[in-house]
């Protein structure tokens, strides 16, 4: 294998041992054999054994030793492509890929057919969305090693994403008839990605002969069922689609979109078909919470009077705290909220006067005690949601009053504070809440939002911490976790305080460019997680899942969390770009820690004093 | 629109960590959640408002270790406190159960849970048919022990013999278990 320099016999051995210690991370053996080789001065500048010393001086964190070791080892040994690829890999280690394209391009120039190199630079090209050089190293090595299953998925996936889609199915048309798949989940979904790949090319028709085919080999039967309802669909089969949604609904009857195909497919054209459809299901699944309240959406008048009526009861009689939430899309529509209005009203001065809904009922069983506290309840959300606060504050106190212990009283009370503008007012409320009920995360993270809202940032950490791992600094861990919402949150309040330097701290820990390309912030992290999918997906067969994870990474920073924290970022740095700091010593006063900005119209980074 | 039910999708994975982190103390950094949605895509569901907003998610998985016992684990199940009492965690658990079985022939299912969690243990036993199997102690970073706890899911696999007998007729493929074929 060494090139332009090759090693007696017995150094030879030993370099090969030392190849040996880097795939079995034995590090500290690999710089022991390599300095047995190095110590003999007739090869103490061999090219090869310095690089790989390098390489494994990188893996002991010895970054600056391993750059120095492996540029001289480059040096000696220009034609190598050990050197290359070694090179190549300490970039690549550093996240430098273009670099590390650059050093792989070059080692293949002196071992065009070297399997490692190849899927190591199509490892980069398809993290990179080099689709074109993808494609050709995927050919490459298709070429080369033909009996492999990867070969033959990178190959197929390689024209798929470059939307050469007879290509691709033809790749995985051969490769289905070989004798190289045939464990069943496998088998399953590749037959699924191939059907995937005929339905992008538009042919729909193709894409249902092919589901025809195979759906007896595939153990998905509600990804096969989805396919030939969406396909029927298309086709404009709607018997078909019709008897397709049936058997999807009898599999999940809280599928909303389900209930939606199935309208499509039965060919409504007026609402009152699809509340007709929507009755048939409540009967058959009457435990089944969806096609009760999708009838809500379709009945008007008279016969959403009854209905809303009958679901109102039906939730402040068993007390079901999400039923205002649950209605609150009704609320676009003023009739419907004049009737809920009205409905909940006279529930409450009934349940008042006598413990019914009506006055008609006097004569049956009175309803739980809990009835009125759930209607006084509903009604503090109802007048929220209209902006009516003090309409809203006499029904939560009434609550309150009705039942002191109650969480979700105080946290409406909170949120109608909240609404009103009154963060100060909203928190304490929230942290009331809090205490109730210490073991429980969501109401506590909803206070620590709410402290943040109040700008009261210490004390949002401290409750925070209340939930994280014990001996690390809450925000630290939160951190580690991923949550953005926190550091987001903190960012706006840093900057509503004039904390500018601190705010954008907190944005940089959502994303960041590096300047230095090593610390990378949740999303440039999340960008990096697909790196082991790329291999583990071919072999898991999971294709359809792989090319959906390729096409979120392309557009993550599409995402509300991204955005949020970006726009924070955004007024930060225009606000200091319209009135910079006035000096460096009151910006060092100002701007506590960690941040040096330059002063000046343009606000910079300097990197090396960048530290988080 | 109502709360609607459906299988996980790579998009999904931000609003299920940040669902998570809301609920939950015990939290995955989002390659966990990648794993589990690029190994099993089908076993994981998600439960959204109308505005698409994740108000509760089962996130599970299938136990690598035992090719001819297998069995589905649930590693996170979460509800948003603004949503409980609407069933939506039996019908999460109950969805990535049938999954299970159907995709991967999984026998039971198991799950760990907090000892002091009761509203937790009581859904688990009551409405889900789970026993508990033992106690590992410590098992949470903070010192609390928990329940492994499992549940038999051989009533869902007669669900999927019946319509395998329907759709199968001809069937004399070999039907493999596991990993019983010699891969490349």
């Amino acid at each position: 294998m060494p090139s332009s320099n090759p090693l007696p016999p017995k150094e030879n051995a030993l370099f090969k041992r030392i190849l040996r210690c880097y795939e079995h991370k034995q590090y500290k053996n690999g710089i022991k054999f390599a300095k047995q080789i190095l110590s003999n001065p007739k090869f103490s500048e061999h090219g090869e054994t310095l690089a790989m010393k390098g390489l494994t001086l990188n893996c002991l964190g010895r970054k600056e030793e391993a750059y120095d070791h492996v540029r001289r080892g480059l040096r000696n040994d220009l034609q190598s492509h050990v050197c290359w690829h070694v090179y190549g890999l300490l970039q690549r280690s550093d996240k430098k890929y273009d670099e590390a394209i650059k050093c792989y391009r070059n080692a293949l120039k002196w071992d065009k057919d070297n399997i490692q190199i190849l899927r190591d630079l199509s490892l980069l090209q398809i993290q990179m969305r080099d689709l074109e050089g993808y494609k050709d190293t995927r050919y490459q090595l298709f070429m080369l090693r033909p009996t492999q299953r990867a070969s033959w998925i990178g190959f197929a996936i390689s024209y798929h994403l470059l939307k050469d889609y007879e290509t691709a199915l033809k790749i995985l048309d051969t490769f289905r008839n070989s004798p190289m798949i045939c464990y069943d989940y496998e088998h399953s979904e590749l037959l699924l990605y191939q059907n995937m790949v005929i339905q992008e090319s538009g042919e729909c028709e193709q894409a249902l002969k092919h589901l025809d085919k195979y759906s007896d080999q595939i153990c998905d039967k509600v990804t096969v069922k989805e396919t030939y309802g969406k396909l029927r669909l298309q086709l404009k089969q709607y018997a078909e689609a019709v008897q397709v949604y049936k058997e999807l609904l009898n599999i999940n009857p809280e599928n909303t979109t389900y209930y939606a195909r199935l309208a499509e497919a039965e060919r409504h054209t007026k609402p009152e078909e699809t509340l007709a459809m929507l009755q048939r299901y409540e009967d058959l699944f009457p435990r089944a919470l969806a096609p009760r309240r999708l009838q809500l959406n379709y009945a008007i008048g008279d016969e959403f009077k009854i209905l809303v009526d009958r679901y109102l009861r039906r939730g402040l009689h068993k007390g079901v705290p999400p039923l205002f939430v649950n209605l609150r899309s009704l609320y676009n529509d003023q009739q419907k909220v004049d009737t809920i209005q009205s409905l909940v009203l006279e529930y409450k001065e009934a349940l008042k006067a006598h413990g019914h809904f009506s006055d008609q009922e006097k004569d049956n069983p009175r309803e739980p005690a809990s009835a009125l506290l759930w209607t006084y309840y509903y009604l503090a959300q109802h007048y929220d949601h209209l902006g009516l606060t003090e309409k809203a504050l006499n029904e939560i106190d009434a609550a309150i009053e009705h039942t002191p212990t109650l969480i979700e009283l105080f946290v409406t009370k909170g949120r109608i504070y909240k609404h009103a503008g009154n963060v100060q007012e909203a928190y304490k409320w929230l942290d009331e809440a809090q205490g109730l009920d210490t073991a429980d995360r969501y109401i506590n993270s909803k206070c620590a939002k709410y402290m943040l809202r109040a700008n009261l940032i210490k004390e949002a950490e401290e409750t925070c911490g209340k939930f994280t791992r014990e001996g690390v600094l809450a925000m630290e861990n939160l951190n580690e976790m991923q949550c953005m919402w926190i550091q987001t949150e903190a960012a706006n309040a840093y900057k509503r305080l004039g904390k500018y330097g601190e705010a954008l701290k907190k944005c940089h820990e959502v994303d960041r460019v590096d300047f230095n390309n090593i610390y990378l912030q949740h999303f440039s992290e999340i960008i990096e997680d697909q790196f082991d999918f790329h291999t583990y997906c071919m072999r898991k067969m999971t294709l359809r899942s792989y090319v959906g994870l390729l096409r979120l990474e392309d557009v993550l920073r599409a995402h509300p969390f991204y955005f949020k924290a970006a726009k924070c970022a955004v007024e930060v740095y225009l606000r200091l770009h319209d009135e910079p700091l006035p000096d460096p010593t009151q910006a060092q006063e100002i701007d506590t820690d960690h941040l040096p900005l330059s002063v000046g119209s343009h606000v910079l980074f300097e990197k090396d004093t960048f530290t988080f | 629109m109502s709360i609607n039910i459906r299988c996980a999708t790579t998009d999904d994975l931000l609003n299920i960590q940040h669902c998570n982190l809301q609920c939950l103390p015990e939290n995955y950094q989002m390659k966990y959640y990648l794993y589990h949605a690029l190994s099993w895509p089908q076993l994981s569901y998600v439960a959204e408002d109308e505005k698409g907003r994740i108000v509760g998610y089962v996130l599970a998985k299938m136990e690598e270790d035992c090719e001819d016992n297998p069995h589905g684990h649930i590693t996170s199940l979460a509800v948003k406190r603004s949503h409980r009492r609407l069933g939506i965690a039996q019908k999460l658990m109950n969805q990535a159960s049938r999954a299970m079985v159907e995709c991967f022939g999984a026998k039971y299912v198991s799950l760990h849970v907090r000892r002091s969690n009761r509203a937790a243990l009581n859904l688990y036993t009551s409405s889900l048919q789970f026993e508990v199997s033992e106690v590992e102690p410590k098992y949470y970073a903070d010192g609390e022990d928990a329940y492994a706890m499992k549940r038999d899911l051989s009533s869902f696999y007669l669900e999927k013999n019946a319509t395998k007998e329907k759709t199968n007729k001809d069937g004399n493929t070999h039907i493999h278990t596991g990993r019983c074929c010699d891969r490349s």
